[in-house]
């Protein structure tokens, strides 16, 4: 049998990373095959040096048995490779069918078919069970619908093989679940699909063969249904990891964070978050679950002061922060990791350690009447790299050279660093690798028994319910439910989530 | 040792170099097609532009070269596009020239009052676009080149009538009178002393930017204002601060063009001198930086000082100083487009364009 696809001893090195370290990969057509690893592992980097982003320092690659070299993507693209990256690149302003026939337009006398354009991604769309209005403007679009735009393009090019970068980190379960419908239905039309994740579940679940890479080095070659979970963490790690581990009990305290009837109106007037009231005390995390969307963003970016609201008031500490900007938020005792870490987390442009210093920077230890101390900068820097395993070459390169795990460390490091009152965490572990969910899990756990009131969004149903004290659950804008995470299981949840069941909110 | 070799190799690859050394080249293809010597003309500018009086005319059309260069990159850091250079400078130079003119008292007295009075008007003149897009959300980009107009037909208007020197047939102001002007130092043949006033903003600029939380705080806003606002950065507030510093820093330069140079604040003049907008460009050039604009503005100054003497005695236009200019300008651009597209992240044109940033 040929192979579809072969690396051979892959090597790509960085100032001061071995990214890749002679990695040899074997796939087979009509196959899903999953790469893990720790976070900075090398698994984008591979994926990237496939695609012809740029090329391999060592190594050859293979497609169909032809040795192959791409000076580009393009190349990439002729060779019937497609790529959906872990960040998107699409046109906002333009529709969903112009971007998927981007650079392809079907043309009519010279001009710009678009009746084609669209009718041609109905029929992709509908073919592989993509639900897309072609016509829909990109920027109006969820999450999980960009998503299944990129694949489009990437169909749309006829990529024989398509490689998906975490593609399930921003998704809720019931995309996620669509979303491998879609890849089912791709392989069983024989197209080889190379996906990268960091959740185990979802590689027992859908992969044929698994790669684990460790270090920038493939460790082991693997059949799914000859491995278990166990194993293949082993593998990554060197280590056995137990995150099934429910939050030991803790007596709450104090009243930290007290929110009081809140509404919030989005763009369009209609309310996003509708009159909530509920509160979080020190000692104790309180989850939000929810399916995205149905106002979690709006309510914390209000907590924040990144959004305006309409009523209601929000109490820190017994001060009434209602009408505060976010710097006096912050100063009153709130720390805030975002859920976006590439838009509002950091800034692509500045270094690590510029990323690391934002929000510090007023602090009496970093600064003197407006100078910098530029020691204590230094040794901020250096002590978050080191505690939270930051893998960075160095910290006055760009933090864009980083890993996408080793990003969300940066803001998590950044934000745990305040020791605020309040900690409110948004997605804490999207992207992480399993040692690190396991390292911030312990974190927040440890944040809260030091005191720390922490406020939690999670699309993971398992997080909320490893790691709350108390369970709020988010339909359509307002708290529908107050849950015991010890008395409640996640079917319950579920309906709650799917506003199937109601139940007076309980602040 | 290894940073004195990585640094000449940095020189060596930096888009700047190789810039410059395309633009002589061609320039000097163009005077040898055009029947000229190359090596004469290049001696003869170059020895117009640093030796005996053409060293200090370098040095004075530097200044309001890098000063405007200045006043607008603060603004260009923070991310905000100010175009308003040149009407801080005219409404803020005719500021200081009233201060000079009218006000009596010795002169060691008149000239720093003058000077802050300059800068003061244009720090207020540049309030108008800044509060317009904190409170109005009127775009900056529009407002201060608007504004531009604006002043003017202001300054049109004053030194047409109400401040109008009868004695000539030119809309002009009064002379400055003499303890008014701006001294001399007794240095390359008789500079401004607004010259250490430029070095002086240079150094504290820089100061400012590598050593300061305002620093930090204005260059993150200007790399992401989300990234920003969400660390505590008060992104309205800082909008303000660096127009009002810009527009200050623009109503010195004019200020200093008129009671240092000119000594009359003639309708129209400081618009021609076209002082803001090569301000503009080297701001651009240097990426905003205070050390590379001093740099720039010294060589873009050379430049034009230069070329007049070259068409003096090398019988070779001035206008070639400008197509030099100009061919810098674009080569540094298209260089620096090449190496943005060259990054590893970029897929063939479809990325950075297209970036619905990263969802
Ligand atoms: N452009 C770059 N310059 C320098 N180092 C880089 C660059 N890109 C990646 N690296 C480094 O190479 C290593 C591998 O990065 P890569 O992005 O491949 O990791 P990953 O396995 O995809 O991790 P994650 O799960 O966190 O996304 C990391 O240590 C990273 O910091
Ligand atoms: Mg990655």
């Amino acid at each position: 049998m040929t192979l579809e696809l072969e690396l051979r001893g892959i090597t790509k090195r960085y100032p001061g990373v071995l990214a890749n370290d002679a990695v040899d990969l074997a796939v087979r057509p009509a196959q899903i095959h999953a790469i893990v690893g720790e976070n900075g592992a090398g698994k984008t980097t591979l994926m990237s040096l496939l695609y012809g982003l740029f090329p391999p320092d060592e190594g050859e690659i293979f497609i169909r048995g032809e040795p192959v070299r791409f000076s580009s993507a393009l190349d990439a693209i002729a060779a019937g490779l497609g790529m959906v990256h872990q960040s998107f690149k699409l046109f906002p302003t333009l529709s969903v069918a112009d971007n998927v026939v981007f650079r392809h337009e079907p043309t009519r006398r010279g001009l710009i078919d678009r009746a084609a354009s669209a009718a041609r991604v109905r029929d992709l769309a509908d073919r592989y069970g993509l639900a897309v209005d072609p016509e829909a403007a990109v920027e109006d679009l969820a999450v999980g619908v960009l998503q299944r735009v990129e694949i489009l393009k990437a169909l749309y090019r006829d990529a024989q093989v398509l490689i998906l970068d975490e593609p399930t980190a921003v998704l809720t379960p019931q995309e996620r679940d669509q979303l491998f419908e879609v890849i089912r239905r791709l392989r069983d039309a024989g197209r080889t699909i190379l996906f990268i994740t960091h959740k185990l579940g979802e590689v027992m679940a859908i992969s044929d063969r698994v790669t684990v890479l460790r270090n920038g080095r493939a460790v082991a070659h693997l059949v799914t249904a000859e491995t278990n979970p166990a194993e293949i963490t082993l593998h990554m790690t060197g280590r056995a990891v137990d995150l099934d581990r429910r939050a030991p009990e803790h007596d709450p305290d104090q009243l930290v964070l007290e929110v009081s009837n809140l509404t919030v109106r989005g763009g369009h007037g209609r309310p996003v978050v509708e009159d909530a009231s509920f509160g979080v005390r020190s000692g104790e995390i309180v989850g939000i679950a929810g399916v995205a969307g149905n106002g979690q963003s709006e309510l914390i970016e209000a907590l924040c002061g990144l959004r305006e609201t309409d009523a209601g008031s929000v109490t820190l500490s017994g001060r009434d922060i209602s009408d505060a900007d976010v710097a006096e938020r912050r100063a009153a005792g709130l720390a805030y990791i975002p859920e976006d870490r590439y838009g509002v987390g950091t800034t692509r442009q500045a270094s690590v350690s510029e990323n690391l210093l934002m929000g510090h920077q007023r602090q009496p230890r970093i600064q003197q009447k407006g100078w910098f101390d530029r020691e204590a900068v230094v040794g901020l820097t250096r002590r978050l790299v080191e505690v939270f395993g930051i893998k960075v070459g160095s910290v006055s390169g760009p933090v864009s050279n980083l890993s996408g795990g080793n990003l969300q460390k940066v803001v998590v490091a950044r934000e745990m660093e305040h020791g605020t009152a309040l900690l409110i965490a948004e997605q804490p572990t999207r992207g992480l690798d399993i040692g690190a969910i396991e390292f911030v899990h312990s974190q927040l756990i440890a944040y809260r028994d030091q005191g720390g009131a922490v406020l939690m969004v999670s699309a993971e149903l398992s997080e909320i319910l490893a790691l709350s004290t108390r369970i709020l659950v988010m339909f359509e804008g307002r708290i529908v439910a107050s849950l015991d995470p010890r008395r409640v299981a996640e079917p319950e949840i579920g309906l709650y989530m799917t506003g199937a069941h109601t139940e007076a909110a309980v602040a | 040792m290894d940073e004195l070799r990585s640094l000449s190799q940095r020189a060596l690859v930096s888009p700047v170099t190789f810039s410059l050394l395309f633009a002589f080249a061609l320039a000097a293809a163009i005077v040898a097609i055009t029947g000229g010597d190359p090596l004469a003309a290049g001696e003869e500018m170059f020895t117009g532009a640093v030796t005996g009086s053409g060293l200090r005319n370098t040095l004075g059309r530097a200044i309001p070269i890098i000063g405007m260069a200045l006043a607008v990159s603060i603004a260009f850091r923070s991310g905000i596009i100010n175009l308003g250079g040149e009407g801080q400078m005219v409404i803020g130079g005719l500021a200081g020239t009233i201060v000079a003119i009218y006000l009596p008292g010795p002169g060691f007295l008149i000239v720093p009052t003058a000077m802050v009075a300059g800068a003061v008007v244009g720090a207020l003149w540049a309030m108008l676009p800044a509060y317009g897009q904190t409170k109005l959300r009127l775009p900056i980009l529009i407002t201060s080149l608007l504004l531009n107009y604006v002043a003017r037909a202001i300054t049109g208007y004053l030194v047409r009538f109400p401040l109008s020197d009868v004695s000539v047939t030119l809309a002009t102001t009064r002379q400055v009178p003499e303890t008014a002007r701006m001294p001399k130092m007794p240095i390359f043949g008789g500079v401004s002393l607004s010259l250490i006033l430029v070095i002086l903003l240079v150094v504290l600029l820089w100061l400012v930017y590598t050593r300061t939380v305002v620093g930090y705080e204005t260059q993150m806003a200007g790399f992401n204002m989300r990234s920003a606002r969400y660390g505590g950065i008060d992104v309205e507030q800082r909008t303000v601060q660096v127009m009002v510093v810009g527009g200050a820093i623009g109503g010195l330069i004019g200020t200093h063009l008129i009671i240092g140079e000119a000594l009359r604040f003639i309708d129209g003049e400081l618009v021609l001198s076209g002082f803001a907008w090569t301000g503009l460009l080297v701001a651009l050039l240097a990426v905003n930086r205070p050390i590379p604009i001093f740099v720039t503005g010294l060589f873009f100054s050379g430049l034009q000082i230069g070329g007049l003497a070259m068409q003096r005695n090398a019988g070779v236009s001035w206008r070639l100083s400008q197509v030099l200019q100009a061919v810098v300008i674009v080569a540094v651009a298209c260089r620096l487009a090449i190496r943005r597209s060259d990054r590893p992240t970029a897929e063939a044109g479809e990325t950075e364009a297209a970036g619905l940033g990263e969802v």
